[in-house]
């Protein structure tokens, strides 16, 4: 049962100022529609007669694609994909999802940064969950236990669906998590955590709760001392007319409110057939005063978003086969979204987990893209780094070189640079290398365990291959 | 298109619908829910949730409770909004599956 939350004098007259909208999202959900032939006419054939024969055959055996991740679609997201097979990949379901069920269920390790139900707090950035479900889901989805509900396992044992973070709870634990920071004089003294300063909220799409839901989190946040609020949405691209008159009123009401605490949206895009027009030909369309053509409602959105300085839009998405391992699609999406007051923050790649062989790309391949689809773009367009999340932190992948080095053994076909961007905690090994010899199959640090050359940075300190010498003098937080 | 509390939630009321709701659009009467039919963003957790089956998308309400989608509209305009998860009715186990409950709702504030 919920705790009762009760928001702070400041935060009360916020939120009695904010008004909910009004949504037509048109979402269909589920396959049986599909199947039922229960869509509108135009939709009846976004799935053809043999797609949804393969896929019924599937149906309740370990295989069943919609246990994996209940099937969702907008209208507005159909409307892109009617044009876009990429989109049609993010968005269709396909019985290749659950081919190979090989993979780890939590490769991040998550769960043993969760102090609180729905809180991760690992870095000084805490992550939440405040929502189980978006506006329509990406196949490839890696938060697919929150989204189809699954249970995951404690680090006590115990196992249970994760659950999502409410208000009351979370603002007690990072209130007390702050005073015992200050009281030490900044530092936590078992973890070695700064303070809180920066919440991401995700799930989910947070872009899915009401603005009045919204608006509690933030003021709350904004009540205990939290500095910046990341909005990690995909609404932009699922349904930017979310983004509408109610929802700014209540985004200056709470800037008048909290004039200090910033909003970062981090969005994501992975193809910009999510967010550019189209002619009859397919092809994207020259504007006459220089870029491209956007779709008018994403447009919108962003610019409303944009122009108000005191909030930032970066976009980070990952790396998958068949939507966007293109490097001219990166190209152009880099470069209109810094356009247009985007900035390219990160790239993935996937993660090595159940059932999504389907959607990775090899780690040494996905930096070949990334690298060529920069190629052509200008210093600022090209800001964003590929990243592949260790255990331990944030990690770049930083370069893959095609040669050996010389006198250096393993590096026979060429070597790949790792660089740990984050930490864990209060960060040790920030900013240390990793370099392993080349293994063009690999889609996780699991296919460098038998090639590692020189690791700084500690990321296979769980491997004992004796052929790295660092490691041992590696200290650990 | 919305989503729409049908006749079994009548005298049960369980409320775990309300717990998943990401727009918090379901109001209460004294012993039934409903959905408002703008509010809601179809997100269909509600359905899994309710312990009774109660809650349908609107394309598949059971023909003889194709009302339940007029009623959900008027009741939400006049009901209070309910937010957070409550105990439900005492004898809601008793009432679960009783057919031909709609003679029993009662309209009155919560």
């Amino acid at each position: 049962m919920a705790t009762e939350y009760t928001p702070s004098a400041r935060a009360a007259e916020f939120l009695s100022k904010v008004v909910n909208g009004r949504y037509k999202r048109q979402i269909v959900n589920g396959l049986r529609k599909f199947i039922d032939n229960r869509v509108d006419e135009e939709m009846g054939t976004f799935y053809s007669k043999e797609e949804i024969a393969n896929l019924i055959s599937i149906r309740g055996t370990d295989r069943d694609i919609e246990s994996r991740m209940p099937v969702k679609i907008t209208r507005h997201y159909f409307d892109l994909a009617k044009n876009s097979l990429p989109i049609q990949t993010l968005v269709k379901a396909s019985p290749k999802e659950t081919f190979d069920l090989d993979g780890a269920e939590d490769p991040g390790k998550q769960m043993d940064y969760s102090p609180v139900e729905g809180l991760i707090h690992k870095y000084e950035l805490g992550l939440i969950y405040v929502a189980s479900t978006c506006s329509a889901h990406c196949r490839f989805c890696y938060r697919e236990e929150l989204i189809a509900g699954k249970d995951v396992e404690r680090p006590d044992g115990t196992v249970a669906p994760k659950g999502l973070a409410q208000v009351g709870e979370l603002v007690e634990y990072i209130q007390a998590h702050n005073d015992i920071v200050a009281r030490n004089g900044g530092r936590h003294p078992k973890t070695g955590r700064e303070k809180l300063r920066e919440i991401l909220m995700s799930g989910g799409d947070p872009m899915v709760l009401a603005n009045l839901n919204l608006a509690e989190w933030w003021s709350g946040l904004a009540d205990v001392g939290i500095e910046q609020i990341r909005i990690g949405t995909k609404e932009l691209a699922f349904y930017p007319a979310r983004f509408d008159q109610t929802f700014f009123d209540m985004v200056d009401e709470f800037h008048a409110a909290y004039p200090e605490t910033k909003l970062r949206f981090m969005v994501h895009f992975n193809h910009p057939d999510e967010f550019l027009k189209k002619d009859d030909d397919g092809k994207y369309i020259d504007d006459p005063n220089g870029g491209l053509v956007w779709v008018d409602a994403t447009k919108d959105a962003i610019r409303e978003l944009g122009r108000r300085e005191w909030i930032t839009i970066d976009n980070q998405a990952p790396i998958i086969a068949g939507i966007n391992d293109d490097s001219d699609a990166l190209r152009i999406m880099q470069r209109e979204l810094r356009r247009n007051r985007v900035e390219n923050h990160y790239f993935f790649c996937g993660r090595d987990i159940i059932g999504h062989k389907a959607f990775n790309v090899p780690i040494e391949k996905v930096w070949n893209i990334l690298n060529d689809s920069q190629k052509g773009l200008s210093g600022i367009e090209a800001h964003a780094r590929l990243s592949i999340t260790h255990y331990k932190g944030k990690t770049e992948v930083a370069a893959v070189a095609n040669h050996p080095l010389p006198g250096v053994p393993g590096t026979e076909n060429g070597f790949v640079v790792l660089k740990l961007l984050r930490g864990a905690a209060d960060a040790p090994d920030r900013g240390k290398l990793c370099i392993v010899g080349r293994n063009p199959e690999a889609i996780w640090f699991s296919g460098y365990d038998d090639r590692v050359i020189y690791d700084e940075a500690g990321l296979f300190s769980h491997v004992s291959s004796g052929v790295t010498e660092p490691v041992a003098a590696v200290s650990t937080p | 298109m919305t989503y729409v509390v049908g006749e079994n939630c009548i005298k049960c009321k369980h409320t775990d619908c309300v717990d998943v709701c990401p727009a918090n659009c379901f109001y209460e009467g004294p012993n039934f829910l409903v959905i408002h039919p703008d509010e809601c963003i179809d997100c269909d957790l509600c359905v899994e949730a309710c312990p009774v089956s109660a809650i349908f998308e609107e394309d598949d309400l059971p023909e003889d409770q194709l009302n339940f989608i007029d009623l959900n509209a008027e009741l939400a305009e006049v009901w209070p909004n309910l937010r957070n998860r409550k105990d439900p009715l005492p004898d809601a186990d008793d009432w679960d599956g009783v057919s031909a409950k709609r003679d029993l709702l009662d309209r009155g504030a919560a």
